[in-house]
């Protein structure tokens, strides 16, 4: 009997965390450095523009998987591309998430190793992460979102704290110039950095475990409205801290703003709230990422049991990870390319597969997708 | 038997061996490696003033002022104060070592005192970054960014330019009130709030205004005082109450108690010190940046020459600032509120009445509009630069960056026409309201 | 695997994925949210769970008719306990359940009761090893000095005054006129016994478990049964105050060892048809009772099911005590925090059983097992109920606080002295210095140090007899921690850092949850020795991970926070009771609603009703 890995259930609110943490993470590493470097002050809004293009392209994909009800996006590959095209592009979103994962970790790490740990090397550090990683990924996607519920508060509590703490440095004026370095650029990059918000995308692969399309539309829409909202406030906090000059220096804007809070002589130093919430978030993040690239990997090969997987994905998500050689290989290529450049694997390959299903006129309702069910499973006996 | 019982339980015992070594491999090899970051407290010390001066053998003399470990710390209570004793050969002094190297950069004298002390210095619970006025002049900006950017140094440190040498400051940054020296110098920041004599310059607000294109940095003014302004009284002398205190720092005449006087700002073009203010003028200026909480002000009676009243002024709310360009002037309205206890009045007139303190605020308002727009007019003209950040309202008028930029604000900051507006309100009068005059037998 | 394996293969062997069968996992069914009025809404239930509680009534029943003390078995089965446990499929058997097997099937032969006097009492004999052993008692006398008959009973066990006045004194008085005559002829005893239960039991098995149960067998000639008495009567301790669960304001009664009595305590506190109590044998030496108790129109059937299943099925020879069978009918045996809330205030149990709980009683033991339960329980105390809401609101805070306190204080000390020290105020830093100064160790010694001799202390201190256990354990402490500071052991910070981690620990109320956090504290100092803050994140990652991966019977450990269910008002907050309308949703109880909306009726009535005393004369 095969068996696709049993993903459990969980409802909207753990849905809606595990993808808002997935989202948000990123705040906490060199994504407002990168944007406010492009767009100076302009920033804050743009990271707006790229969610209405989120929006947009979440919609998209809500048609495609509204075309073949009851189907995930793996088996919406499947059914539309026919199974060895679908399977390619499986497993290419399975190495993306991989990659994801890699670098997020390196990321991680690099920041981790400049701000808290100068001296450890960071195999340790790695290593240690990979040591929680694997356990979260060995419990499966529901423990994961249930362990992301519970960090949801915490995570968000952090942010909320550092940024109201951080009030008395917030100069708005220094969100002036409005238009930043041009509207033009501000929308040239606000619609690119949509890739910022793409691991919505991964919503549509677990969508059977969400209850359904329903639950799938809601999560996406308010989970984005509400990364960008939040990277929205986090942006202009950070900006008004700083201005758009020395915001553009700092590697982690988010750190420096939990340690420029200062109120008397005893309630200063709070940067700990930070590097908690900021250790919580990338362990979440990143093993979600991880278990997406386990389970796409899984799904393609028809395996039923991703744990025997998980040393060896752990070994290539650290060489990933160990991948770069310096900072500006991790900033300059692999962030920049997740964060500007993915949504042409994440957006465009539904879009593509949409387009396709268009032109041919494929549709799958719920017996279709009982009938692919059954031909994995009995694909599954032959193997 | 128990191979029944196992046989109910969740895991095979094989698997729990397996994970146990894992876990144990991993925890042994954290333990091992773990370690690498760990540093116990008293390992370290902790400087907590940063001094820098000039080098003569070197690029700069950086001087570090770390507490010492020892019970009690040394002198006590050190009531009288100035009694020279600027330290042993060890430079110890007060619960406090001041060492001092010279070196070519900032980290690399650490380096060099990690060596010849015995134990690291670590910056991150420094509290006071000191240039001497010499250094400041010449441009602090080559050694404030290894600062920004060191990991250990923390940006809620002060910003201090003193008159003479750094070295000589620190020595004097001594706890006369207790032992606690990291109070102590705490402390004596939050007196900013109440006197408004010098601004609290965080290190963070210092680095952000130096890179800023809305407007310029400043720093606290800060000098050594020997005590010697004390002139011996003469017979027959006095002087008249001198209200306008346009004085420098270390040059306060007074005696006793710490030696080191926060008093003043010192003015940034860029990274480079151009001028000071003083006492008087800061407090213009923080009132117009918003920064000014309280203080008290002495005036003198203009209705009686002679005699003087003082005043608790209190801001009322951060000054509403308007800037736009008209014909390509740039223009700026600041208006403000302040409001005003009476404290004294030597006069013993009666400005507290209703029909004497419309008036009375009239004057103070052309009292402190005056002093706020000689203080703007003092750095257009003297020093030409913008500590004020009217950049930062000026920008709006401008779309992008690349315009703001290009218009480079602080080069047309000297051309900008400034309008001040002060409204006082005379609130209260202290424990009395209308004050009786004194009888003598000498009754006017 | 064969024998012949390099030490590669082996070690390859270790780390490779070895496909293992795991039982799966019990959850509870879900039912729909929205229909939770009535018993009606879980219509996936319904079926399952309607017939299971009407089996279990009819079972009731005829226990209830057939005897108290009886096992929840059937009278008709009579084939023997060892014979059903025979049939257990594929699983090899253990030594065990051999034995069991074996002397099933010698006493298969002589487990028949004969009509015959000296073979039955040869059977008696023989089964509890006479002559060697002397605690069974045989009693031959004649019934109207005509019949042959026999009473046994075992020493101690049974109420000596119950046999002499009501089972051997009527059948010694009663004239041998009236005995029917012949050997076989039949014999009315049931009307001439006068205890109050009475069982004619043709099995000598079951003779001999009601004989261990301290009940006295008869016997009479000819007769084809034997019967059992009730006479239990051992010396059984009296119920007292509760040892570890003192509270002020509430009862001051605590379970005892004798299950009858623990039954008889839910009982008057629960006064309910409603109320039913199942019995289970478990330990196939020592025949332990364990009891189940739970409301029968309040349970979630589907719950029951489940914890009589894992009671049955549990094979073990001896069962001691209720931490046995808590161990062994536990989810997650491995879970370092307890998913059983255990207490031995039968006012605590009563109110877990009526918010649709189960309690199980371990005959022997003075403590109820509560399931299930989510974290919240081992948070409260008895005496939240009786207190404000607020008062206890407030409480309960302290406690979580101390939880964290007890939990997370060394490790977060130890991280950001040794890691962080940036976090730490100068002041206090530099006189965590000034008091390090002269301490050889490092400050995980340090740690180490203080948090073992600590638990020395705790240690000792329950080995020490008496009072003087307490009052040494605290001076201990004191003494201690006084001596190792002023030979510069130990900083004095950490005395307080050890002091107050021990009093939080002190402060949690459930008594196995304080030994859990004993040792996550110790988990958490090594992760914040390792690497610091850094290694404080990853291990509390690491530990919710496992708190939400925790059922208890089911239940989500962390049902009150993931995955969320509906929310209660009796979690960290307690709202006042008035507004606790529903029982917890988490536990699909058959009946949610506790109480109307309106709870203080009186509130909207008038004021001045007048209300007559409630009498029974009411005409």
């Amino acid at each position: 009997m095969v068996r696709i890995i049993k993903e459990g259930k969980f409802g909207f609110r753990e849905a809606f965390a595990l993808l808002t943490i997935m989202e948000i993470t990123k705040i906490f590493y060199t994504s407002p450095h990168v944007i406010i470097k492009e767009l100076g002050t302009a920033a804050w809004y743009a990271t707006l523009i790229s969610c209405l293009t989120s929006l947009l392209f979440f919609g998209l994909v809500y048609l495609l998987l509204k075309r073949f009800p009851g189907n995930d996006l793996y088996q919406v590959f499947e059914a539309a591309t026919g199974p060895k095209l679908g399977k390619i592009l499986i497993l290419i979103f399975g190495v993306y998430f991989l990659y994801y994962a890699g670098v997020n970790m390196g990321e991680f790490t690099i920041i981790l190793k400049v701000y808290s740990k100068r001296l450890t090397p960071t195999e340790i550090l790695t290593v240690a992460f990979l040591f929680v990683l694997i356990a979260q990924a060995y419990v499966g996607l529901e423990g994961i979102a249930r362990t992301a519920y519970v960090f949801f508060f915490f995570i968000m509590g952090g942010l909320l704290l550092i940024i109201l703490l951080a009030i008395p440095a917030y100069e708005l004026d220094y969100l002036k110039p409005w238009l930043g370095y041009g509207l033009d650029k501000t929308i040239l990059i606000g619609i690119l950095r949509s890739s910022a918000y793409d691991e919505i995308i991964v919503l549509a692969i677990i969508i059977n475990s969400i209850h359904g399309l329903k639950n799938f539309k809601k999560v996406g829409i308010t989970c984005l409205i509400f990364t960008g909202l939040t990277f929205s406030i986090c942006l202009a906090c950070i900006l008004a801290a700083f201005q758009y000059t020395v915001a553009s220096e700092h590697l982690s804007g988010m750190f420096q703003l939990s340690r420029i809070i200062y109120y008397s002589r005893f309630f200063q130093r709070v940067e700990a709230i930070f590097l908690f919430i900021w250790v919580f978030a990338s362990l979440i993040t990143v093993s979600l990422a991880f278990y997406m690239a386990l389970s796409s990997y899984c799904r393609a090969f028809k395996i039923n049991n991703h744990r025997p997987l998980l040393l060896p994905f752990a070994f290539l998500a650290f060489t990933v990870a160990s991948w770069p050689d310096n900072v500006a290989e991790v900033l300059e290529i692999h962030v920049k390319l997740i964060r500007q450049y993915s949504f042409l694997i994440l957006y465009f390959l539904p879009l593509l597969v949409l387009a396709w299903s268009l032109i041919t006129g494929k549709k799958g309702g719920k017996a279709s997708g009982e009938n692919q069910n059954a031909k994995l499973e009995n694909a599954g006996q032959g193997n | 038997m128990a191979k029944t019982k196992m046989q109910n339980l969740k895991m095979p015992v094989k698997e729990i061996k397996v994970l146990a070594y894992v876990l144990l491999l991993v925890f042994l090899a954290l333990f091992l490696a773990g370690c690498y970051d760990a540093k116990e407290i008293d390992q370290e010390v902790y400087a907590l003033v940063i001094g820098v001066d000039k080098g003569v053998n070197n690029a700069i003399r950086i001087t570090f002022q770390v507490p010492t470990y020892k019970d009690g710390g040394q002198g006590g209570m050190g009531g009288g104060g100035g009694d020279g004793d600027n330290g042993t050969e060890t430079g110890e002094l007060d619960g406090t070592v001041v060492a001092t190297v010279e070196a070519p950069s900032l980290i690399e004298a650490i380096n060099i005192l990690n060596a010849t002390s015995n134990r690291m210095i670590s910056l991150s619970h420094a509290k006071m970054l000191v240039f001497s006025e010499e250094y400041a002049r010449e441009g602090v900006g080559r050694y404030i960014e290894p600062l920004a950017r060191f990991r250990e140094v923390r940006e809620l440190m002060r910003v201090v330019v003193c008159r003479g040498k750094a070295e000589d400051f620190i020595k004097e940054n001594k706890p006369v009130i207790s032992q606690n020296i990291a109070k102590d110098i705490e402390l004596s920041y939050l007196q900013s709030q109440n006197t408004g004599y010098f601004r609290d310059v965080f290190f963070t607000e210092f680095y952000i205004d130096l890179l800023s294109p809305y407007g310029q940095p400043t720093a606290i003014y800060a000098g050594v005082n020997e005590f010697d302004q004390m002139l011996d009284s003469e017979p027959g002398l006095s002087a008249p109450p001198k209200t306008y205190l346009d004085i420098k720092p270390g040059l306060i005449p007074r005696k006793g108690g710490n030696k080191k006087d926060l008093f003043g700002t010192a003015v940034f073009d860029g990274d480079r010190m151009v001028g000071s203010l003083n006492p008087e003028e800061t407090r213009f200026f923080l009132m117009s940046i918003g920064e000014f909480e309280r203080s008290y002000f002495t005036l003198e009676d203009q209705n009686k020459p002679g005699y003087i009243y003082v005043l608790e002024v209190t801001a009322v709310s951060k000054p509403r600032i308007k800037a736009r360009i008209a014909d390509g002037v740039p223009v700026i309205d600041l208006s403000l509120e302040l409001d005003a206890d009476l404290a004294s009045i030597q006069s013993r007139i009666n400005y507290e009445k209703s029909d004497l303190i419309e008036g009375f605020e009239a004057y103070l308002e052309s009292y402190f509009q005056k002093g706020i727009k000689n203080t703007i007019e003092k750095t257009q003209k003297e020093f030409g630069t913008d500590i004020f950040q009217f950049g930062k309202k000026i920008a709006g008028n401008f779309r992008t960056i690349q315009e703001f930029e290009e218009y480079n604000w602080l080069k047309h900051y000297p051309e900008a026409e400034i309008n001040v507006n002060v409204k006082v309100n005379v609130r209260r009068s202290g424990y009395f309201y209308e004050t009786h005059h004194i009888f003598s037998t000498k009754l006017e | 695997m064969k024998k012949e394996q390099s030490i590669f293969a082996k070690a390859l062997n270790l780390i490779t994925y070895k496909k293992t069968s795991r039982p799966e996992t019990f959850v509870l069914p879900e039912t729909d949210e929205k229909g939770n009025m009535s018993q009606n809404s879980n219509s996936q239930d319904k079926g399952k769970g309607g017939q299971d509680s009407k089996t279990l009534t009819q079972n009731q029943d005829k226990q209830n008719l057939s005897g108290k003390a009886g096992n929840g078995a059937d009278e008709q089965r009579v084939t023997g306990v060892g014979l059903q446990k025979r049939r257990i499929p594929k699983k090899p058997l253990s030594p065990s359940q051999v034995k069991a097997a074996k002397a099933a099937a010698d006493s298969e032969k002589t487990d028949e009761v004969k009509s015959d006097y000296d073979s039955n009492l040869e059977a008696i004999k023989q089964t509890f090893h006479l002559p060697e052993n002397k605690d069974l008692i045989i009693r031959e006398f004649k019934i109207g000095k005509k019949r042959k008959a026999f009473l046994c009973y075992l020493d101690g066990m049974a109420d000596k005054n119950i046999i002499n006045e009501y089972v051997l004194s009527p059948l010694l008085n009663m004239p041998g006129s009236v005995l029917p005559e012949g050997k076989s002829s039949a014999l009315d005893l049931e009307n001439i016994i006068e205890t109050n239960d009475v069982k004619k039991l043709k099995s000598i098995n079951k003779v001999t478990a009601e004989i261990l149960k301290g009940n006295t067998a008869l016997y009479v000639d000819g007769l084809d049964y034997i019967l059992t008495c009730e006479s239990i009567g051992f010396e059984k301790r009296g119920v007292e105050t509760p040892k570890s669960e003192a509270i002020v304001k509430g009862p001051q009664e605590g379970f005892s060892e004798n299950l009858r009595t623990n039954i008889s305590l839910l009982r008057r506190i629960i006064r309910n048809k409603d109320l039913v109590t199942e019995f289970f044998e478990i330990g196939e030496q020592s025949s332990t009772t364990v009891a189940v108790v739970y409301l029968q129109n309040i349970l979630n059937p589907a719950i029951l099911n489940e914890v009589r299943r894992r009671l049955q099925s549990i094979k073990t020879d001896f069962l001691l005590s209720v931490g046995m069978l808590e161990e062994l009918i536990e989810d997650n045996p491995y879970s370092i925090v307890p998913t059983i809330l255990t207490t031995e205030r039968p006012d605590r149990a009563a109110a877990n059983i009526m918010e649709g709980r189960v309690a199980i009683i371990v005959d022997g033991s003075p403590i109820a097992l509560i399931v299930p339960v989510t974290i919240n329980a081992l948070m409260h105390s008895s005496e939240d109920a009786g207190l404000k809401w607020y008062y206890t609101t407030g409480l309960r805070f302290i406690r979580f606080v101390a939880f964290a306190t007890a939990v997370l204080l060394p490790g977060f000390y130890l991280a950001l002295t040794t890691f962080n020290h940036e976090m730490i105020p100068t002041d206090l830093l530099i006189a965590i210095a000034k008091a390090k100064e002269n301490v050889p160790f490092p400050t995980i010694v340090e740690v180490l140090l203080m948090e073992l001799g600590f638990e020395l202390i705790r240690e000792a201190g329950v080995r020490i007899p008496g009072i003087i256990g307490n009052t040494l354990g605290i001076i201990g402490a004191l003494i201690l921690g006084e001596a190792a500071v002023s030979a510069n052991i130990v900083s004095p910070v950490l005395i307080i850092i050890v002091a107050a981690t021990g009093l939080s620990n002190f402060a949690i109320p459930n008594y196995s949850l304080a030994f859990g956090v004993r040792v996550l504290r110790f988990y958490f100092i090594l992760a914040g020795a390792f690497l610091g803050f850094y290694g404080l994140a990853l291990a509390a990652v690491l530990l919710v991970l496992m708190l939400v991966n925790l059922k208890s019977f089911g239940i989500p450990f962390l049902s009150i926070v993931a995955p969320r269910s509906k929310k209660g008002k009796d979690i960290v907050i307690r709202w006042p009771l008035w507004l606790q309308e529903s029982r917890p949703d988490f536990l699909n109880p058959q009946d949610r609603q506790r109480q109307p909306e309106i709870t203080r009726q009186w509130a909207q009535e008038d004021p001045n009703k007048q209300v007559p005393a409630p009498s029974d004369s009411k005409e």
